[in-house]
């Protein structure tokens, strides 16, 4: 039997307690502190009183049900979408590269910043996007002070705003698709929709499964979208409300940290089990 | 990926060793129970407030006008965004005490915890000092009501500083071309209202108020029933204050602030003619303004006031030096002169009792000072209990929910039976 080398906890030390006190510690002290109740600097153990609470109460339920719908929704749309600007950047720009750092700007610029900017195109008296529409002789609903189309708005930006992440990485993939088999496929008269069917989507299987098992753990986790997009609260009447928004206001701003730590617990299961089954999923789809 | 990750936790260790390097640098005893007389060396205090705008550039000018008079001590006044932001500021830190700055503005409800845990500083020696205080509480001139507003658990932890009130704001111009009077009455605001949204055929939204939560809370008020677990949410009381703005929103005029957050940008834009929010926005009003409109401010429709606003609280973590330079500060703040200069030009009201009579105040640019006297004839305010904090900050979203829901045509009663459930909840946890 192979043992490790001794050597090896020495060069691994540095990762291993610097992982075991930011990443690892914090999910132990989450989990005890789910169990206490009171202020952060006076907790007492408290029993499952903070579960019970979180799940007879309403707002926590608004939370999960509008973190899920947005993942489902916003991921996806925006994964189809940057798969489709890629490609057409690959395979038929000239100058691809300006186009790619074009898109990648919005990464690199603080959301809360285009969440202002946003907050202006959606407004519902004097936003542009209401002024398209009008013009357009569409009807211009309230995007942002109507609770009922909170989250609609939010997916929209959310899709925006992952789009910049999503195009350099996938241009990455297909760069790194062996170009010959484009060759073969020409050579033997496939059509480029079947070229994109049949080679460069396989081909784009292992960063597309990536890429969704980071978006859907990033959208659910999703919160300065929803604060810089809302002004601060978490749409009117708490329309737009998400696991972490919820979060934070029972931690910082209702001062029940215990009741914060039980939903962190709560959502950290829920994001666990939807990784595993996603991995199970791509496990089953292709050679991932 | 993995490096990235790598590189991230450096620079969180590298950020939080920093830190604790800070904290390492100990802060002398809190039980020093002696106060110096005089602040005889070089001392420098942190002050974190959530002003912004006129409030903070007038927060500024009286601190360099203080540290101009005590050259040995300088003020540090640190913006940590809205009050929110500073609450949740305050609630974080208070677990690494040595990173809280020595003296903070907050509502006394924030403190709660602080101060069972006995990390607040207890004003009263500081006040009666003869040296460094005023003598005594009367001496200091403060108004009483403002005084027993910043006391914690009966123990004077407080010293009121930004107090407010709220008022109606009205865009006299609008008013005269529709021939509407100021209302006096929440029935005269509600026909001047669907007046002006008629005359102007829709353009113009008769009236808003900023803070929903006290519109319940007054409204409920005004009924009869103070704000406690005891309320009804769904009960009729409660319903006809509900269905009373819920019936303005539903013809049209009367709207909500929404995500703008205040009313003062539309009022501005003309967009609504009159709102009720609080007289510390009346420096933002006025600048907004400027020359297109004349407006008008007249006392709260209604018999009760909201008396709002923050006080300025100490934590014990500070050297004694510290203390004695941060309540000369404090005791600058709520001069005379000081309040006057901070009244005068944000439309806070001052705290200290002869500046109301003033000259300078009543007839000062702004105009709330005119009729701040009879506006404050009866105030309430939300009490100090468990959970009422939380109850009350709950309310906003609450009603945002039944009044849109009123402005679609939507079943309201489906969103007050919602908002029973919330309401509740939230005096519950």
């Amino acid at each position: 039997m192979k043992t490790n080398q001794k050597k090896a906890w020495l060069f691994l030390a540095p990762t291993i307690i610097l992982s075991a006190v930011f990443s690892i510690w914090p999910i132990f002290r989450a989990l005890t502190m789910s169990f206490q109740g009171g202020p952060l600097i006076n907790l007492t153990f408290n029993g499952i009183s903070n579960y019970q609470y979180i799940f007879s109460d309403p707002e926590f339920w608004t939370a999960m049900k509008n973190t899920i719908i947005y993942s489902i929704f916003a991921v996806p749309v925006a994964l189809m979408i940057s798969v489709m600007l890629s490609w057409f950047m690959y395979s038929k720009l000239k100058n691809s590269s300006f186009f790619e750092t074009t898109f990648f700007m919005p990464y690199v610029t603080s959301t809360v910043a285009i969440g202002i900017v946003f907050r202006y195109i959606f407004n519902g008296d004097y936003g542009m996007l209401n002024f398209i529409l009008r013009f357009l002789h569409l009807p211009a609903p309230s995007w942002i002070d109507d609770p009922s189309m909170s989250l609609i708005t939010l997916i929209i930006f959310g899709v925006w705003t992952s789009l910049a992440f999503d195009i350099v990485i996938l241009m990455g993939a297909l760069r790194n698709i062996d170009p010959s088999f484009y060759e073969i496929a020409d050579m033997y008269g496939a059509t480029s929709r079947e070229q994109f069917w049949r080679i460069t989507i396989p081909q784009l299987v292992p960063t597309l499964a990536f890429l969704l098992t980071m978006n859907i753990i990033g959208a659910f986790k999703i919160y300065t979208q929803v604060y810089a997009l809302f002004n601060g609260q978490a749409g009117v009447g708490n329309s737009a409300s998400t696991a972490v928004f919820y979060i934070y206001n029972k931690f910082q701003i209702a001062g029940t940290p215990g009741v914060a730590m039980a939903a962190t617990v709560v959502l950290f299961l829920v994001i666990m089990f939807t990784t595993f089954l996603q991995r199970k999923l791509m496990k089953k789809v292709g050679d991932y | 990926m993995k490096l990235g990750k790598k590189l991230l936790l450096a620079a969180v260790a590298g950020a939080t060793m920093l830190t604790t390097a800070a904290c390492g640098n100990k802060s002398s005893n809190s039980s020093d129970s002696k106060i110096p007389t005089k602040i005889s060396k070089k001392t420098t205090i942190v002050f974190w407030h959530g002003m912004t705008g006129v409030q903070q550039t007038t927060l500024q000018k009286l601190t360099k006008e203080f540290e101009k008079k005590n050259p040995n001590i300088t003020v540090k006044l640190q913006n940590q965004g809205a009050y929110n932001d500073l609450q949740a500021k305050i609630n974080s830190t208070l677990q690494s005490p040595n990173n809280l700055p020595t003296i903070t503005q907050a509502y006394p409800g924030w403190l709660w915890n602080a101060a069972k845990n006995k990390m607040l500083t207890d004003m009263t020696p500081y006040i009666n000092n003869k040296s460094i205080g005023w003598g005594s509480a009367a001496a200091s001139d403060i108004k009483t009501e403002l005084l027993d507003g910043a006391k914690i658990n009966d123990t004077q932890y407080g010293i009121p500083f930004s107090k407010s009130i709220e008022t109606l704001t009205y865009n006299k111009d609008l008013l005269d071309k529709y021939g509407v009077k100021v209302p006096t009455t929440m029935d005269e605001l509600k026909t001047a209202s669907e007046t002006i949204y008629k005359k102007s055929k829709g353009k113009v939204v008769g009236a808003g108020f900023d803070s929903l939560a006290n519109y319940y809370v007054l409204g409920m008020k005004n009924a009869g029933v103070d704000f406690t677990d005891k309320i009804d949410f769904a009960g009729s009381t409660s319903k006809s204050v509900l269905n009373y703005y819920a019936d303005g929103m539903k013809k049209g005029y009367f709207r909500i602030a929404g995500s703008d957050h205040y009313l003062s940008g539309p009022f501005a834009n003309e967009k609504v003619a009159m709102y009720i929010g609080t007289s510390a926005g009346e420096g933002f009003v006025k600048m907004g303004v400027g020359k297109k409109f004349t407006y008008g401010v007249a006392p709260r429709p209604g018999k009760y006031n909201m008396s709002q606003g923050t006080d300025i609280y100490m934590f014990n973590k500070s050297t004694a030096m510290q203390k004695a330079a941060a309540f000369l500060y404090i005791k600058f703040l709520t001069s005379k002169a000081s309040q006057l200069t901070w009244a005068n030009s944000t439309g806070y009201v001052p705290v200290v009792k002869s500046a109301m009579t003033d000259a300078s105040y009543t007839k000062s640019d702004l105009k709330t000072p005119a009729i701040v006297n009879e506006a404050m004839k009866y105030t309430y305010s939300v009490p100090v209990t468990k959970n009422s904090n939380a109850a009350y900050g709950n309310l906003n979203a609450i009603l945002q929910n039944v009044f849109t829901a009123a402005q679609k045509g939507q079943n309201v009663d489906a969103q007050i039976k919602a908002g029973k459930a919330k309401f509740d909840a939230a005096w519950k946890q």
